[in-house]
């Protein structure tokens, strides 16, 4: 599960894997834009069949936000 | 969207600059539209206005909008931003007071498309507007008076009737998309909460597929023949293994699904799309069922070509094409056969072959799906065109019962009137411009709007030509353009469509052109001839006529008699 969590922001973002880390965020990842990071959530949410509330999406700052939210979901990346 | 950014490399011969104006983010639209527009050869270059700004964009005359000079321009504006508070509140004012509020936002959209028309000669699409299922006045908003839903199909109905009676101008039925695909797919709340995004972003792809349908007839890069297969395309099972009666065509459930593809495809047939078939049979199996099937709705006289044999799918599909005289890239190909669909892809990778699921149930809707049969203005000629290829094939039949080609044209009783442009015939010039390959002397291309400005002009002399013989009608199938300055005249474009090849058209043609300028008192007639890999047709049509190559240019000394075939009748309109 964890690998496909890392596929879909590579895919989505035009990064390679090993570029991501629970940092990786806006901030430092120059393709994650406003509309990149909302087709991240649309790939997310159909991947792992949830639906991500508005202030969860607003509030991600990194990776790491986003696994967090993912494991409020039931979604547990470790497995 | 990595792709959209490395296509600006690629050499494409057709250029295509394209504005966007959307009242609400629209990310994604623009590079779908770049990468949609290099799949087919087109060049893409854009201009995408800022959000909400389009007001500001099409009524100042020096915006940056303008100083693009787009080819196409799309306004895309949703229903929210038009109503504003009415959206949400349309019962809080009385039913005359909404009245008159659609009233003033279609003067509003009016006086944009004026603007829009007064200070550019782009084509302009605008979209209409989706009608929201839901209502705050629940079921019997059917019963209010002008109520909520009526109003935005009121402003739809009068968009539209704008939009007919202006030539560039088109409405396209946003409303219709949404219905399609579905409004809680399309309208999405988070993304619009969060981005202001009104058309969810997994569905751009789809929107921009039936935005093409207008670039498409733009490059004349429409398709305009549909070559079938028989065995399971047309009718379930094999005729030359199940027979005439153990085909499906018409009672069962896989029978009905045939029968409905048929229709559909006549539905086209009567709009102009060519028909012809390919394909694998013993000939007079797969006739029988043509001419006698109860069920069987396509019938002999709506192929132009039939090859029915066990020859090679590509060499017939070749001679089909040859037959009717159209490139291989205005053709569709429906195959049910996996390995035939292989054959064509790699042979002809211009022809259109359509993948088929095994389930024939599937066939009509992925038929109607297809945008590539769309024109931007329906002429005479397209919806006569099956018609006309009738006639043609009986015109061939003539042809072999008799013996030499003078006397064939004698008997064909071909009459040619020349037409000055006008109004009617403006629509039908361009489209032969930008259709004709191969009896073309320069392929220069012209839009609607260009003919109709050189029309207007008195440097330019456009006309075109209708031929008519014993067998029908042709339409308008050839076309010219003269530049003249004082005493030099120069022939800009002369085409023929290529059915009409060979029967002393384009001589009847030329020569008329020819003595007017001689009785204008014309000193120089400049012809030109720019090779392009399609017009060898024409290559030597003017060394034949008595033009003497100078430079680049090609001279018909006026002083020479100027010769015209006489087994025509010339009439000028």
């Amino acid at each position: 599960m964890s690998n496909d969590f890392y596929k879909i922001i590579a895919k989505v973002l035009s990064i390679s894997e090993s570029g991501i880390s629970d940092e990786s965020g806006p901030e430092n990842i120059e393709s994650w834009d406003s509309f990149n990071g909302l087709v991240l959530v649309d790939e997310l949410e159909s991947h792992f069949n949830v639906k991500f509330t508005i202030s969860e999406i607003t509030d991600v700052k990194n990776v790491a936000d986003i696994k967090r939210h993912l494991k409020n979901h039931n979604v547990n990346l470790d497995e | 969207m990595n792709l959209s950014k490395n296509l600006d490399d690629m050499k494409f011969d057709k250029k295509l600059k394209v504005a966007i104006l959307p009242s609400f983010t629209l990310d994604g639209l623009d590079e779908t539209f770049h990468v949609k527009c290099s799949e087919i050869g087109i060049r893409y270059q854009s201009y995408v206005a800022g959000y909400n700004q389009y007001n500001q964009e099409i009524l100042n005359p020096e915006s940056d909008f303008y100083n693009f000079s787009p080819d196409i321009t799309f306004l895309i504006i949703d229903i929210r931003s038009l109503l504003g508070n009415y959206f949400y509140f349309p019962y809080s004012i009385s039913s005359a007071e909404r009245k008159s509020f659609v009233k003033e936002k279609i003067n509003e959209l009016e006086n944009l498309i004026l603007q829009f028309k007064n200070n550019s000669s782009s084509k302009l699409v605008i979209t209409n507007f989706n009608v929201p299922s839901y209502s705050p006045n629940g079921i019997i908003e059917t019963k209010s008076e002008f109520g909520f839903h009526e109003m935005i199909h009121e402003i739809n109905k009068l968009l539209k009737n704008i939009a007919k009676s202006q030539n560039s101008i088109y409405t396209y039925d946003f409303n219709q998309f949404v219905s399609k695909y579905g409004e809680q797919n399309i309208f999405d709340y988070k993304q619009f909460h969060i981005g202001d995004i009104q058309i969810a972003f997994n569905y751009i792809p789809y929107f921009v597929h039936e935005l093409m349908s207008y670039v498409k007839p733009m490059f004349g890069i429409n398709r305009k023949c549909i070559v079938l297969d028989l065995d399971n395309t047309l009718w379930g099972g094999v005729v030359g293994e199940d027979g005439f009666d153990g085909i499906e065509l018409g009672q069962t459930s896989n029978g009905k699904a045939f029968v409905e593809f048929q229709k559909q495809l006549l539905s086209l047939w009567q709009q102009g799309i060519i028909l012809a078939i390919n394909s694998k049979n013993n000939f007079d199996d797969a006739m029988k069922v043509i001419r006698n099937h109860p069920d069987m709705i396509l019938r002999e006289k709506h192929f132009a070509s039939i090859k029915i044999n066990w020859d090679d799918k590509a060499q017939n599909l070749k001679q089909i094409a040859d037959e009717i005289n159209i490139g291989l890239n205005s053709i569709v190909f429906f195959d049910d056969d996996k390995l035939n669909q292989e054959r064509i892809k790699q042979e002809f990778p211009e022809v259109l072959t359509i993948e088929i699921p095994n389930d024939p149930s599937q066939y009509s809707s992925i038929l109607t799906n297809l945008n590539d049969f769309h024109v931007l203005q329906k002429t005479e000629e397209d919806t006569k065109r099956g018609e006309m290829y009738a006639q043609q094939r009986q015109r061939k039949q003539f042809e072999n019962t008799v013996s030499n080609l003078d006397q064939f044209l004698k008997q064909l009783d071909i009459k040619v009137k020349i037409k000055k442009s006008n109004e009617f015939l403006i629509p039908r010039i361009s489209q032969l411009t930008l259709k004709t390959n191969q009896f073309n002397l320069t392929t220069r291309r012209y839009q609607e709007e260009e003919i109709s400005e050189f029309s207007k002009d008195e440097n330019f002399e456009v006309g075109c030509v209708q031929v008519l013989d014993k067998f029908g009608d042709n339409g308008i199938t050839g076309a010219y353009i003269v530049k003249k300055n004082g005493t030099s005249w120069m022939l800009d474009t002369f085409l023929l469509s290529c059915r009409i090849i060979g029967r002393g058209v384009e001589d009847a043609m030329l020569s008329q052109i020819l003595k007017d300028a001689k009785n204008n008192g014309v000193e120089e007639f400049k012809a030109e001839f720019i090779h392009t890999s399609k017009n060898k047709p024409a290559e030597n049509f003017l060394s034949d006529f008595g033009f003497k190559k100078q430079d680049k240019f090609w001279i018909y000394n006026l002083n020479n008699d100027i010769k015209s075939p006489n087994h025509l009748k010339v009439e000028i309109e």
